[in-house]
Order: C-alpha cells, then sequence, then structure tokens
C-alpha cells in the first residue's frame, strides 16, 4: 500500500473516533508524557488501535495519541514516541508526523530529553534546539510523493527562527533560562563512548541524544513550523563521563518537568500557528 | 557468490546485441548535462529497465539510459541519468551498473555532478575537479559478496582520483580557458538538503563539496580497475553560507547558466582521456 494511502487511513480513522480539527502537534519525549494527561476535552486513542502506527516498547514511553485543548489551543499531543533503536524503520519512526499534518497541524513541537556536551550546560537545563546535524538514514529515502513534499526540501531553517524567538521570550518573563544549541542524533540504544563525544564536539554538536531529527525532517518537508526543545538529563563529557543509566536520566527529566511543562504551556498560550 | 555474474554476463550480451562497442572512456552525466550524449556519433541506447541487473527505476518519467557512441573517433559509454541513493536504491546497484561499464570494457570513467559548495572561495557557477572524496552516506557499494573478477575485496583508495587524469584535467581546462577549482567532494544521502550546523561539521571534516552522488559509483570504479576524473558543478553555496533557501529550481539554473562551459570541459577532457588511454 502506498505512503499517502496508509496516511488517509490512520487519519480517517482518528477522525472517526474524534472529531477534531488540532492545529499543533506535540510529541513528548521522556519525561514530558504527562502534559498529555493536562490537556482538557481529551479524547485518547492507543498508538495501537490506529492503522499502520508502530506499537511504542520502551518503558515510560506511554504509547497514545491524545487530542484536545491546551491554553486555548487545539492539540494533537503523542504521549509516547517511536524510536529507531526500537528496530522501526525511519519511515514507521516518522509516520506520526505524516498523519499529525494529515489532520490538520500546521506547527510541530518536539521536546527529548538528552546529554549535554557543552560544558556551559548542566543537568536539568533546558535547551532551545537551534539546528540538528543529522548522521542517521534519512527518512525521506524513496520515492517522493509530490503532493506531499518537494523532492529535496530545504532545511537550512529546520527549526523556525520566529518560533524560537517567542520561545526565548516566554523563558525571559517566566524567569526560566533557555540554552541554544544544536542537537546531534545517534541511532542508540548504547550511550557513547567518550571518543565518540569528542567526535560529535568537533563536529559541532551540544547535545546527543536518539530522537527527534527524523521526525523534524519529515515536518519541514509537509512544510509544518517546528519548536525542538531538549531537557539536558546528564552531561556526556568524553573525560569525565560516568556510567549512565536510563533510571537516572528518566529521575533528571521527572525534576525538570514543571519547568519544562511551563514553559511548553506558556508558549502554546502566546503562539499564533 | 551470488548471481551478479550471471547477470553482468546477461547485460553484457545484451548491449553487445543491440550494437554495443568497447568503449575507451565512460561518462555518468550529472543534472545539467544529460544531454551531451545526444552529441555522440552513431549513437545507440538501451533504457536501464531493459538491461538486466539493473535496477527498475523508482521515480515516475526518470529517463535513465547507457548511451554508446563516438565522439571524435573516442568510443564512449555514458550513463544517462544516474542511479541516487535518496530514490531508494541500495549502493549494490550502483555498483552493479559501474561494473557492468568496467566489463564492456570501459577503461577510464569521467564522472560529473552538481553540488553545493562549502568552500568559502567557491562561488556559484565555479567548476570544481574532484581531488579526493568522503563517503559520508551511511553506505558502501561493496557490501556483499566480493565478485574477485573485477577487483579485491579491500579495494585501496588513496588515489581514487587518477593524478594522471586531474593533469589532463587542470591541461584540458587551462587550453580551453576555464577556471577549474579543486576541492574534496563530501557526499550524503540527502534528499533534503543539509542544515547550516551540518555544514559546519562537514567543513570541519575537511570539504569543499557537498552533494547526494557520485562517492559510491566512484567506490565501484576504482574497485573494478578504471581510471577516474571527476567534476563537480558548484550550483549554490550550502546552507548557511549564502542564499537564505534552497531549491532544486535553484539548482537546475545554476547548472544551466554553465551548462556550456562545463560541456566544453567535459567533451574534451573525455577525447584527451580516450586518447591518453593507457
Amino acid at each position: 500500500m502506498k505512503l499517502t494511502e496508509k496516511i488517509q487511513e490512520a487519519a480517517g480513522f482518528i477522525r472517526s473516533i474524534a472529531d477534531f480539527q488540532p492545529e499543533i502537534a506535540l510529541i513528548l519525549g521522556s519525561g514530558l508524557g504527562t502534559l498529555a494527561d493536562e490537556i482538557e476535552e481529551a479524547r485518547v486513542i492507543e498508538y495501537s488501535a490506529i492503522p499502520h502506527f508502530p506499537v511504542s516498547t520502551v518503558a515510560g514511553h506511554a504509547g497514545r495519541l491524545v487530542l484536545g485543548m491546551l491554553e486555548g489551543k487545539k492539540v494533537a499531543a503523542m504521549q509516547g514516541r517511536f524510536h529507531y533503536y526500537e528496530g522501526y524503520s525511519m519511515q514507521q519512526v516518522t509516520f506520526p508526523v505524516y498523519v499529525l499534518k494529515a489532520l490538520g497541524c500546521k506547527a510541530l513541537v518536539v521536546t527529548n530529553a538528552c546529554g549535554g556536551l557543552n560544558r556551559d550546560f548542566r543537568p536539568g537545563d533546558l535547551m532551545l534546539i537551534t539546528d540538528h546535524i543529522n548522521i542517521l538514514p534519512n527518512p525521506l529515502i524513496g520515492p517522493n510523493y509530490e503532493e506531499l513534499g518537494p523532492r529535496f526540501p530545504d532545511m537550512s531553517r529546520a527549526y523556525d527562527p520566529q518560533y524560537r524567538e517567542l520561545a526565548l521570550e516566554v523563558g525571559r518573563d517566566l524567569g526560566i533560562t533557555l540554552r541554544q544549541g544544536v542537537y546531534m542524533a545517534i541511532s542508540g540504544p548504547s550511550y557513547s563512548t567518550p571518543a565518540e563525544l569528542r567526535m560529535l564536539i568537533t563536529l559541532g554538536a551540544d547535545t546527543v541524544g536518539m530522537s527527534t531529527i527524523p521526525e523534524v525532517i519529515v515536518a519541514n518537508y509537509l512544510g509544518m513550523r517546528v519548536l525542538g526543545i531538549s531537557c539536558i538529563t546528564d552531561m556526556a563529557l568524553p573525560d569525565e563521563l560516568e556510567p549512565l543509566t536510563h533510571e537516572q536520566v528518566v529521575r533528571v527529566a521527572n525534576e525538570t518537568r514543571p519547568r519544562f511543562i511551563n514553559l511548553v504551556r506558556a508558549w502554546l498560550r502566546r503562539v499564533d500557528p | 557468490m551470488d548471481n551478479t555474474y550471471k547477470l553482468l554476463d546477461e547485460a553484457v550480451a545484451l548491449l553487445r546485441r543491440r550494437g554495443f562497442g568497447q568503449p575507451r572512456v565512460a561518462v555518468i552525466l550529472g543534472s545539467g548535462l544529460g544531454d551531451l550524449a545526444d552529441g555522440l556519433a552513431a549513437p545507440v541506447a538501451v533504457d536501464y529497465s531493459e538491461i538486466p541487473g539493473f535496477a527498475p527505476s523508482t521515480v515516475p518519467g526518470h529517463a535513465g539510459r547507457l548511451v554508446f557512441g563516438a565522439w571524435e573517433g573516442v568510443s564512449v559509454v555514458a550513463m544517462q541519468g544516474r542511479y541516487h541513493g535518496y530514490e531508494g536504491y541500495s549502493q549494490r546497484q550502483i555498483a552493479f551498473a559501474l561494473w557492468t561499464l568496467a566489463a564492456l570494457g570501459a577503461k577510464s570513467l569521467l564522472v560529473t555532478n552538481a553540488a553545493g559548495g562549502l568552500n568559502p572561495e567557491f562561488r556559484p557557477g565555479d567548476l570544481m575537479l574532484i581531488a579526493d572524496h568522503i563517503n559520508f552516506t551511511g553506505g558502501n557499494p561493496l557490501i556483499g559478496p566480493n565478485p574477485q573478477r573485477f577487483g579485491p575485496r579491500f579495494p585501496d583508495l588513496s588515489r581514487a582520483y587518477s593524478p594522471r587524469l586531474r593533469e589532463i584535467a587542470r591541461e584540458t581546462a587551462r587550453e580551453l580557458g576555464i577556471p577549474l577549482r579543486e576541492g574534496v567532494y563530501l557526499a550524503v544521502t540527502g534528499p533534503c538538503y543539509e542544515t547550516p550546523a551540518e555544514i559546519r561539521s562537514f567543513r570541519r571534516l575537511g570539504a569543499d563539496a557537498v552533494g547526494m552522488s557520485t562517492v559510491p559509483e566512484v567506490i565501484a570504479a576504482v574497485h573494478a580497475g578504471l581510471e577516474v576524473a571527476g567534476i563537480s558543478c558548484i550550483t549554490n553555496m550550502a546552507a548557511g553560507m549564502g542564499a537564505e533557501k534552497l531549491s532544486h529550481e535553484e539548482v537546475i539554473e545554476a547548472a544551466a547558466r554553465v551548462k556550456s562551459k562545463f560541456a566544453a570541459l567535459a567533451a574534451r577532457l573525455i577525447v584527451r582521456i580516450g586518447r591518453d588511454a593507457k
């Protein structure tokens, strides 16, 4: 079945459950999933019920789509995302973005937990993603569907400058310090070695994670405007590297959550998507 | 061994039946140069879709064909339309096309492409002789069983772009009065254009130009013992280094502007390489 038909089936199913046209899509990463519980007039759909959706396998990632109102905006939130390291193809990882766009979303807010490479950063910091460096397989490889987007999409402003400016303003007003930097994704699931981290730093990365970039590439391809925010859950400094566990990452993400949620909510309140 | 040899034999047999002789030079014509092959004397053309082992086109209206003919007495086989990794082809499928050119008897390869400029001294419209490459595609066309008939399991790439042919290219450009840059080509898969952060990282890695082709072809060609020369047309400055947004239309326009210069150099070079063949 063609990708475009799969998108229509999935979007059609969602519309049949929730007669609602969202304008902003949220992909909620590690620790921020609970933001979806704050959505009002929520309609919840398990991923497993949606045609062609893969099923999330990671502990701490719920795996459901929540549609409703948040800060006066019509949102569709992905509570749990699909990661390449789980064994999904890049097309599966990014399939929900196509569906969110088909449902009517013009904007995408992506969040994640990641490791800090920039020495000025601290665990618990929030970072506005200014740009990314992709070293993973590109999700757009394969035949192109001209009706979805161009064969060679521009990535010179993958993270919308106006959205970033608004996030900085909102951070200032709330007294939340917001770092800025370049996000780089490795496939995982293993964390990076010190030698690999040195390489990522040399290439210009400020943070390292295992998600987000495939979704952002597809969102740009589809003409969506993107805001990306990372929670720095640990420092990944090559010469001071301590053994890291997923539990630590989850703990710092949870501690940062109230600030993170405040920031995203205030941004949603003020954005004109 | 898989069935690579069987398919290659079938491909060569078909091409011979259709009138392909032994080419001195193979050329791969990139964006904007495709119609150079139309200038060949007594051309014969076969669509990729007819050639055993050649990948079927994934792109509607994708005009891919192999053309055999002569240029000032030099026999040439040209790939008119190439396979790109971003279309979904495996690099192995790209290698198969190059092995076919080698099996037809080609001894040299001229490869051309359109690329984004990373070297701040470059300008859109510049031509760049490829001095070396960086394979950033994440793949390699030689992964899989090795067809020993063509080359070794672990081919050397210390001189992937022949110093001898590069000297000939410099001389040819001088004779024609065409300025020729020289630099390192880095290949990504695409299809999206690069982000500014990616472009900065590629500059740190030592790249002068970035594109979405050529490297898999050159690796397979070198493996098969072909002497390779490569020329890039710098159609745009890469993200964060010039124009606001990148579009395919802009690339096509820039390629069209320098086409006559590029075509003149490529045509002359093919003849020189053919006559100087070892």
